[in-house]
């Protein structure tokens, strides 16, 4: 036994004349949160099974132009040959496009498919990302500075938490286009970017507030604790503190907060396609999709069908997962 | 008690303030043109717009503009379209000049096909909703609370436009089992009113039943294993006046709060229900006009449900201090 190797057998198999029974060698001496929550997701089925469908989907939307390839086809192509003069599809499931071509444009389904899962993906992680970064930063903040530093950004959270954000999301969107010259000015590819741009900003913007107002309440009793009296006390930099010694301690709340807004935006980016606010042409997008489906169900229920699934699974996957997270991380729930 | 309502009351004020300087400068005073938007660029003529600006008073210095919408919100304010002169009268929230109307009109006139539609929602979670989540309470731990605790969390975690659109189109529309979403006002007729409002109020009040059902199951099996029930059943009350009577009654005060925040957030956010059952409500109002770039309504809507959503916080913080008799008033 080597100092400075905390192995897991220190204090089981040195006593063996202690009263309690030799623990097997793999029950460890203080794991931490992080290491007892993996440990508890990794036994639960339900969600290892949803981190597999995630990962299928990442693959997917990683893979997108590869697998397009794959089938020989792409997404922008119309095929104006394989749709009668009603607009509807005139091939079935066929080697060339494996689940038919869109009604109306001949545009492959596969390849759109794939691509579809390219946003949908993008906007969630980076609202994700954005949003969690700021709600920590202003939790913190708020939470370890106090006085009027925390009244503010309280009232900032507050604020945020009290508008009405779906609404919000819908006005940005012509505000946004009009600062950039004008819907009509503004070519396809350039109001899909700034639509894109806008879907991650309203998401984060909105997203931010209700993991800051967790942050501030954990921070407020963190602070009063002896290791942060300690650190303090030898001259630790406020931004130490902070990042070095408070953040470790509030990783539960922000992982579980993280896994669980993955889905909901998710929900929201293709919620707002489907509305026609979110993502538009030429990006393919499954919300939009949906949307245009819908005038084609009966003849066509294969055009609808795709993005529906694609979407109920992947979001049905992180919710579980988030559910199951939430879960592995609280100290109450036995097993 | 009179304080907290009044810190409450400045601290709700001080927000629906900020949330019509936000929205004003959103709309009129970042670098956005709404004469140009209003005006549409294919057909516009100079005169045209230099019309249109001047009878929004876009030429005037931004401060005094807002001074003229706060104003027009109280008192009123008239609007000048072609030479014609039309008022505004208080409560007034700008003008649509695609619409060539006031847009509290346009307001008032979609607000009951929300109205309703957020009551009936409102009946259903609160009754089928709360009595599952109870029952549920109840018989914790049993297999018909795992198996319905289970489902309520797959269910809700499925993306309510998929579960609405779905139902929409083939329970509606392809296979006609229930009737077909649709808006007549109940003046004209009460029963076309009630058939075309049935299966949107089934489908939002039952997927939102979903986590009424999880938050009344908490609550109540929290307030299940509180001293004061075990006195109840100590004094021999029957099993029913306990569970209703006696725990129902305390484990509904965050259900109440919860379901006081979730009905100005559907008035508003009722938008997907609207779309797909064709329900011309508030939210369509807002996506239509942006389709066609009618920026005063899009404002006037956003600045209601605000003020809709903050006036809610406030009754619920307040009704809660009443209900709750824990709830120190600091």
């Amino acid at each position: 036994m080597t100092i400075g190797q905390p192995d897991s057998t220190v204090g089981v198999q040195d006593h063996p004349a202690s009263a309690e029974p030799v623990r097997p060698a793999t029950v460890a001496h203080g794991k931490s949160p992080l290491r007892i929550a993996m440990d508890r997701l990794r036994k639960d089925n339900v969600a290892v099974i949803c981190a597999v469908i995630i990962l299928f989907f990442i693959l997917v939307a990683v893979f997108a132009p590869l697998l397009s390839k794959i089938e020989g086809q792409d997404f922008g192509t119309f095929h104006p040959d394989l749709v009668d003069e009603y607009g509807y599809p005139t091939i079935g499931l066929t080697p060339d496009h494996w689940f038919s071509v869109e009604p109306k444009t001949g545009r492959d389904n596969f390849a759109r498919w794939v691509y579809g899962a390219r946003p949908s993906l993008i906007v969630a992680f980076s609202a994700t990302v954005f949003g969690t970064i700021v709600g920590v930063v202003m939790g913190l903040l708020a939470g370890f500075l106090g006085g009027w530093v925390d009244r503010v950004i309280s009232w900032i959270i507050d604020f945020v938490l009290s508008l009405p954000y779906l609404l919000f999301a819908i006005a940005l969107v012509p505000i946004v286009e009009s600062m950039r010259g004008g819907s009509f000015n503004l070519t396809p590819e350039e109001q899909a970017s700034t639509r894109f741009f806008v879907l991650i900003f309203v998401l984060s913007f909105f997203g931010w507030a209700g993991l800051a107002r967790i942050i501030r309440g954990e921070v407020l009793s963190l602070r009063e604790r002896e290791f942060v009296l300690a650190a303090k006390a030898i001259g630790v930099p406020t931004r130490q503190v902070l990042f070095k010694e408070l953040l470790p301690n509030l990783v539960a709340p922000i992982v579980i907060s993280a896994s669980l807004s993955l889905p909901a935006y998710v929900t929201l980016e293709a919620g707002l396609s489907f509305l026609g606010v979110g993502l538009v042409e030429p990006i393919p997008s499954w919300g939009q999709t949906i949307a245009n489906a819908t005038n084609w169900f009966k003849a066509d229920p294969i055009y609808l069908w795709l993005p529906v699934v694609g979407i109920t699974a992947l979001v049905l996957a992180l919710a579980l997962l988030g559910d199951s997270i939430r879960d592995a991380f609280d100290p109450k729930t036995r097993r | 008690m009179l304080y907290f309502v009044a810190r409450r009351l400045v601290s709700a004020l001080s927000v629906v303030l900020v949330t019509l300087i936000a929205t004003f400068a959103l709309f009129f005073i970042a670098p956005t043109d709404p004469a140009g938007a209003i005006c549409g660029d294919r057909n516009c003529t100079q005169e045209r717009y230099n019309e249109i600006k001047q009878n929004l008073h876009l030429d005037k210095p931004k401060v005094q503009q807002f001074a003229e919408y706060t104003a027009g919100i109280f008192v009123g304010r008239d609007f000048e379209t072609s030479g014609v002169v039309q008022h505004c009268s208080a409560p007034c929230l700008g003008f649509s000049f695609k619409n060539d109307r006031p847009v509290t009109q346009m307001l008032a006139d979609r607000l009951p096909v929300t109205v309703s539609l957020v009551a009936g929602y409102a009946v259903i979670v609160l009754t089928i909703g709360v009595y599952v989540g109870s029952m549920a309470a109840k018989r914790r731990g049993t297999f018909g609370d795992r198996a319905l605790m289970t489902s309520t969390l797959v269910v809700s975690s499925v993306p309510y436009y998929i579960v609405a659109l779905m139902i929409a189109l083939y329970l509606t529309i392809l296979y006609p089992i229930l009737p077909r979403g649709g808006w007549t006002p109940p003046s004209e007729s009460v029963g076309k009113w009630f058939l075309g409002l049935l299966t949107p109020w089934l489908v939002l009040g039952i997927y939102s039943c979903t986590s009424y059902a999880r938050y009344s199951r908490g609550s109540m099996v929290e307030t299940l294993s509180e001293d004061f029930i075990r006195t109840a059943r100590a004094k021999g009350l029957s099993d029913r006046v306990v569970t209703y009577k006696h725990a129902l009654r305390s484990g509904l005060i965050p259900v109440i709060t919860i379901f006081g925040l979730d009905v100005a957030g559907s008035l508003a956010g009722a938008i997907f229900t609207e779309r797909i059952f064709d329900l011309p409500g508030l939210g369509v109002l807002v996506l239509d006009s942006l389709n066609n770039y009618d920026l005063p309504v899009i404002m006037g809507t956003v600045l209601v449900a605000s003020v809709i959503l903050v006036v809610m916080n406030f009754l619920v913080d307040i009704a809660y201090s009443i209900i709750d008799p824990r709830v120190r008033l600091a």
